[in-house]
């Protein structure tokens, strides 16, 4: 069953993953991530880690895609394929990351994630948010810079249209 | 290997299944709708000396609702030409699917709870997050202008409001130190009603939540006297009727969140079952709200923004620092 749910997810995951950079039209592509972080959230609740789930379906939904859906409707919707060498630089990106993120992970080690610290029923929020400033406060400081990368982002197509 | 029809009678006669179509799920929703669409047009038309509906049956017209339903369903199912057929049928729908899934994390009584999820509160704040982005893609669908300006106002509302209701309901969470709406009832059992303690908070959260219902007076996406409902002004009578739905189901679980966190959720003494006490206290703050509609004016969007930055807010984190002082004890100087 967890299997099932897990295949479920993941397939929507990666097919709006997909669908989000691909699409023609920009408000499908914005709809699309949100679905990703949707089926993203929905794998941090099959991890049991419910409170990532529920931040993540309320910062990158109800922030970041609700700043790309504004920005776009802002600017009018632009049609038409990207041009050739935003495909090869993006390609250049993704594999640069992906090495970047192995090389991360197999340097990482396992006891870098000590245990199963998930906060089930009748867990201690106390504790939770002990560890979450005190072990895990420089991740946090950085994850939080995915906002600003939003911001700047949103602040870039809004820009790039105004040369036109 | 037992037969299919045994299997299908022992699922529609399961708990869960009954949980979810039934009470508090789907069959019950729809009939406190409509008996709640007809409550509302009755009590604003009191507070302003008018009768209300009176025809659809005997009693006061309290069938207005059904009625209503009927009529809608049975309208032609017009989709403007330029519109975008998908997400213009798509927000409605999963619009009404996020409102079931909000009613579904509410302790209704002691066992009755569809689904018990330990970090209740924030879940519930995620999944109306939701909303405003499928308001934006309903009115920007339609291809219209009214529609389209009632999504963006829905968005700019939101900014002013989302922080501000989030903070307010973290008093709560700093006082009881857990997440879970269950283990928030269960802690005012032992130390009583929150909202004695937290009463600023409370305040902010029923003010909130109204904007976040956009109702009156903080109705700007729809309002019906400057943009003709706004973001609903293109929708066809069945699609019109889905778009009614969530607005209500909203209503409702906020009024049952707000009676969870700060109004002790079931609890009460025990001549009354849980499950009255619940609604009770649900009922009085629907109809809070609803009074709010009949006699507040509707606020302009740039004072809305203003206020949501600024009084707001800042009386939130006045609120936190008010919930500190009640965790850790007032210092004496």
């Amino acid at each position: 069953m967890t299997d099932l749910t897990f295949l479920a997810l993941a397939t929507v995951t990666v097919a709006s993953a997909i669908l989000a950079l691909e699409a023609r039209d920009l408000v499908y592509g914005a709809a699309a991530l949100g679905i990703t972080f949707l089926g993203m959230a929905g794998l941090f609740f099959l991890l049991d880690a419910s409170y990532v789930g529920a931040f993540q379906i309320a910062v990158y939904i109800g922030a970041v895609v609700v700043l790309i859906l504004f920005t776009v409707m802002l600017v009018g919707p632009q049609l038409g394929e990207p041009p050739l060498e935003l495909k090869r630089l993006s390609l250049l990106t993704a594999l640069l990351v992906s090495l970047l993120l192995g090389t991360a992970g197999s340097l990482t080690s396992a006891a870098a994630f000590p245990g199963p610290d998930n906060c089930g029923l009748g867990c201690d929020l106390t504790r939770l948010s002990i560890t979450l400033i005190n072990q895990y406060g420089v991740p946090l400081e950085f994850l939080s810079l995915v906002l600003a990368a939003a911001v700047i982002g949103a602040l870039t197509l809004a820009k790039a249209d105004r040369k036109e | 290997m037992p037969d299919p029809i045994s299997q299908i009678i022992q699922l529609v006669t399961s708990t869960y299944f009954l949980e979810i179509v039934v009470f508090p799920g789907l069959i019950s929703i729809a009939i406190l709708g409509a008996l709640f669409t007809w409550f509302e047009r009755k009590l604003t038309a009191r507070v302003q000396l008018r009768i209300g509906p009176l025809y659809s049956s005997p009693v006061g017209g309290i069938l207005q609702g059904f009625a209503d339903i009927i009529k809608l369903l049975f309208k032609e199912l017009i989709i403007p030409e330029g519109a975008d057929r998908f997400f213009f049928i798509m927000s409605p729908v999963t619009a009404l699917i996020i409102g079931a899934a909000l009613l579904g994390l509410i302790p209704f009584a002691p066992g009755i709870q569809i689904a018990n999820v330990e970090v209740g509160l924030p879940a519930f704040l995620a999944i109306v997050t939701l909303s405003p982005t499928l308001v934006l893609l309903a009115g920007w669908s339609a291809n219209s202008k009214f529609p389209f300006i009632g999504g963006l106002r829905a968005l700019f509302q939101q900014t002013a409001y989302e922080i501000p209701l989030w903070l307010s309901a973290l008093g709560v969470v700093m006082i009881t130190g857990t997440l879970s709406l269950t283990a928030i009832v269960q802690y005012q059992q032992n130390n009583g009603w929150l909202i004695i303690p937290q009463a600023l908070g409370a305040i902010l959260f029923i003010v909130t939540s109204t904007a976040e219902m956009e109702r009156l007076p903080f109705d700007l996406p729809e309002a019906e006297s400057e943009i003709m409902m706004g973001w609903q002004a293109e929708y066809p009578g069945p699609l019109f009727m889905l778009v009614q739905g969530p607005a209500f189901i909203k209503l409702y679980a906020f009024a049952a969140l707000f009676s969870t966190l700060y109004l002790g959720g079931y609890l009460g003494p025990a001549i009354i079952p849980p499950i009255v006490w619940f609604f009770g206290k649900t009922i009085v703050i629907i109809v809070a709200i609803m009074l709010f509609r009949s006699t507040f004016p509707r606020v302009r969007l740039d004072q809305l923004l203003h206020q949501g930055w600024t009084t707001l807010l800042t009386l939130s984190i006045v609120n936190i620092v008010i919930a500190y002082f009640v965790v850790v004890g007032v210092p004496v100087i």
